[in-house]
């Protein structure tokens, strides 16, 4: 379960970013007091276009950075007061995700592996389950490097999912990936549904987001839009297809907003 | 602790993985004071053995007086004499560079040489070939020592008549202080120059380079510490200075007993390399590395990727190699004072243990204030590294 409550997070700018981004603010809010919740066994998903605010999002969920303002709660755990338990339960993968180029699959995984305390045997066996499901044993020796995209993508879910976290963050995962790889993360996020796990991804592709996912919220330029279930979200459609449906709501408070 | 093992032990795995970190950190410290030093003696040699070869032409203009001189110095084996009609063509052809050196002759040479007066004889030469007025030179010595030698002959004198005082000179300083004053400094330099470059790049792969390849961020959900993953960063960055500076010290020290060849030099570097010397040097030096690690980390952390950072942290490299050189100016020495200034305070102490003349106080001035110094590198490190902006920029 994540519950978000209220977040607000505001960067300082600089002067030299205050160039950068065209603007006199002193401050940056890329996440605007937003609340949601993700639920065990389903699939949530953030959808927004670039600059939304959803990775800032996720990054707070994952304990990389701080919240100015607001509570989130992750497995039980406060994000603020406990970030290590919060770690322990999360599995996290986003699409430029990058992994250690000189060390070789197996490294990578008991390096990762041991980083979230996990035992030995468990390892092992844990490791054998996903290397049988995803085909990676011819290439379990070989140096990251050497490895093609998808190879290393599939290196990149197991590290993910090494620790048997309880909750999945996934940001923008199948981003930059050709058809045949994103379908590794496509199953794996389906897999983590039925497994009972809470799943909460970012998009800006409606279609991945139909494809998949149980909840949805949209979000721009820091503010939840939208927040109900994909279901519902398909039954209240005033667009034509769910992609212009998207953009009618991101525009529709972008007028209001003007 | 155990964390901190596990970082520090997967960053050397993959750091020794790297060729280049093998390349600029190993191979080249261990084989650039060899090949230097080989080079340098053979190209010295090969010139030397040219050069006494090479014959020398000399032209000379009597100007009517005896040609004694020249018949005694024609029969040294690389000179040939050429005779001149006046100076003015000698030195028209010295400037040509037909002739390699030019000697004329007073007009009343011979007649001031047998009164018991002072003759005059003038050279032409070519300061831009030092090494054949040195060897002329040479051959003109033995001229003046002949003719003093003939006069004092003539005059029924003895041959010391003209060195009235014999002054046998003694020295008493030992070699480890004469050495601890002129190249006790190169030591530490070296090894600060190789420390400097080991760290930085470990330093600029292991936070600049995990950012620009993507992985901090997996790194930073790992239920690890932040501090933990710091310091097992950390001691990877300080491990690779020092041992970079080691290997290059190695290289050193083999490569000169090699040529000393069982000779004074090889008796010479025994004498200085003491294990007393090497301990006090890596208790000065392990502080120094934590500090080169303490500030390039902060702008590894800062940078956005590999090429930035090492553009930040190259320029740095004077500011340790301009205090270390310090170190080679006669006259200052470990105080009081300078036992503050970091770099130049290792550079003095470790001038002062070779001399053997170190004293306590300085020392531990020293010593206390590069630990200071060290804390203080690893507490920004670890407030830059606490930045999400600069983690996440």
């Amino acid at each position: 379960m994540i519950i978000v409550d209220n977040l607000y997070k505001s960067f300082k700018l600089s002067k030299k970013q205050r160039k950068e981004f065209n603007t006199a603010d002193s401050e940056a809010v890329p996440v605007d007091k937003i609340s949601f919740k993700c639920e065990p066994g389903r699939i949530f998903s953030l959808l927004g276009p670039n600059g939304a605010g959803k990775t800032t999002t996720l990054r707070m969920i994952s304990t990389i950075i701080t919240p100015t303002s607001g509570k989130i709660e992750v497995a039980g755990y406060d994000v603020a007061t406990q970030p290590n338990e919060v770690r322990k339960s999360i599995g996290f993968l986003t699409g430029s995700t990058g992994l250690y180029e000189r060390l070789t699959a197996d490294e990578v995984l008991k390096y990762y592996a041991d980083l979230n305390y996990v035992p030995k045997a468990e390892f092992e066996t844990r490791k054998k389950h996903y290397y049988d499901l995803l085909d990676m044993h011819d290439f379990a020796g070989k140096r990251i490097g050497q490895l093609s995209t998808g190879m290393k993508q599939k290196v990149s879910i197991t590290r993910t999912m090494i620790h048997h976290p309880d909750v999945v963050v996934f940001d923008e995962p199948t981003s930059g990936l050709d058809v045949i790889t994103a379908e590794n993360i496509i199953k794996l996020i389906r897999d983590c549904k039925i497994e009972g796990k809470t799943v909460i991804f970012s998009s800006h592709i409606m279609s991945e987001v139909d494809l998949l996912c149980d909840d949805l919220a949209i979000i721009d330029k820091g503010k939840i839009l939208y927040n109900d279930t994909m279901a519902n979200f398909r039954a209240n459609m005033k667009a034509d297809s769910l992609t212009r449906e998207f953009i009618r709501i991101v525009n529709e408070n972008k007028k209001v907003n003007a | 602790m155990k964390k901190i093992i596990l970082i520090a032990k997967k960053e050397f795995l993959d750091m020794f993985r790297d060729k280049r970190t093998l390349m600029r950190m190993i191979m080249i410290p261990l084989l650039v004071f060899p090949l230097i030093i080989y080079l340098i003696t053979t190209v010295q040699e090969s010139q030397s053995e040219k050069e006494a070869l090479k014959e020398l032409t000399i032209g000379y203009y009597l100007n009517g007086q005896s040609s004694d001189m020249i018949d005694r110095m024609d029969t040294a084996a690389p000179f040939n004499f050429l005779a001149y009609e006046d100076t003015a063509a000698i030195t028209a052809d010295i400037k040509a560079q037909n002739i390699n050196l030019g000697i004329w002759f007073g007009q009343d040479f011979d007649q001031k040489y047998s009164a018991g007066e002072q003759a005059t004889c003038g050279i032409f030469y070519r300061a831009a070939n030092s090494e054949e007025y040195e060897r002329f030179d040479n051959l003109i010595d033995l001229q003046k020592e002949y003719l003093v030698q003939e006069r004092l002959a003539l005059n029924e004198l003895p041959a010391d008549y003209v060195q009235p005082v014999s002054f046998i000179m003694n020295d008493k300083s030992t070699v480890e202080e004469v050495i601890g004053k002129y190249a006790g400094g190169i030591l530490p330099y070296i090894f600060m120059a190789f420390c400097f470059m080991g760290c930085m790049l470990p330093a600029i792969d292991l936070f600049a380079g995990e950012k620009e390849r993507g992985t901090i961020e997996t790194l930073l959900v790992t239920p690890v510490n932040r501090v933990h993953v710091l310091v097992g960063k950390m001691i990877v960055v300080t491990s690779f200075g020092l041992l970079s500076a080691t290997i290059a010290l190695v290289g050193l020290v083999g490569s000169l007993y090699l040529m000393g060849d069982g000779g004074a030099l090889t008796d010479a570097i025994a004498k200085i390399v003491t294990p007393q010397l090497v301990i006090t040097l890596y208790l000065l030096l392990i502080p120094v590395a934590i500090f080169f690690a303490g500030i390039m980390i902060p702008v590894s952390v800062y940078a956005r990727s590999f090429k930035e950072a090492q553009s930040i942290l190259t320029p740095l490299n004077i500011a340790v190699i301009v205090p270390a050189t310090l170190g080679f100016l006669p006259g200052l020495e470990l105080t009081y004072t300078t036992a503050w200034i970091p770099i130049v305070n290792v550079v003095m102490a470790t001038k002062a243990i070779i001399a053997g003349n170190a004293e306590m106080g300085p020392m531990i001035i020293t010593f206390v204030s590069l630990l200071v110094l060290s804390a203080l590198a690893v507490f920004v490190s670890f407030k830059q590294f606490g930045k999400e902006s600069n983690v996440l920029r």
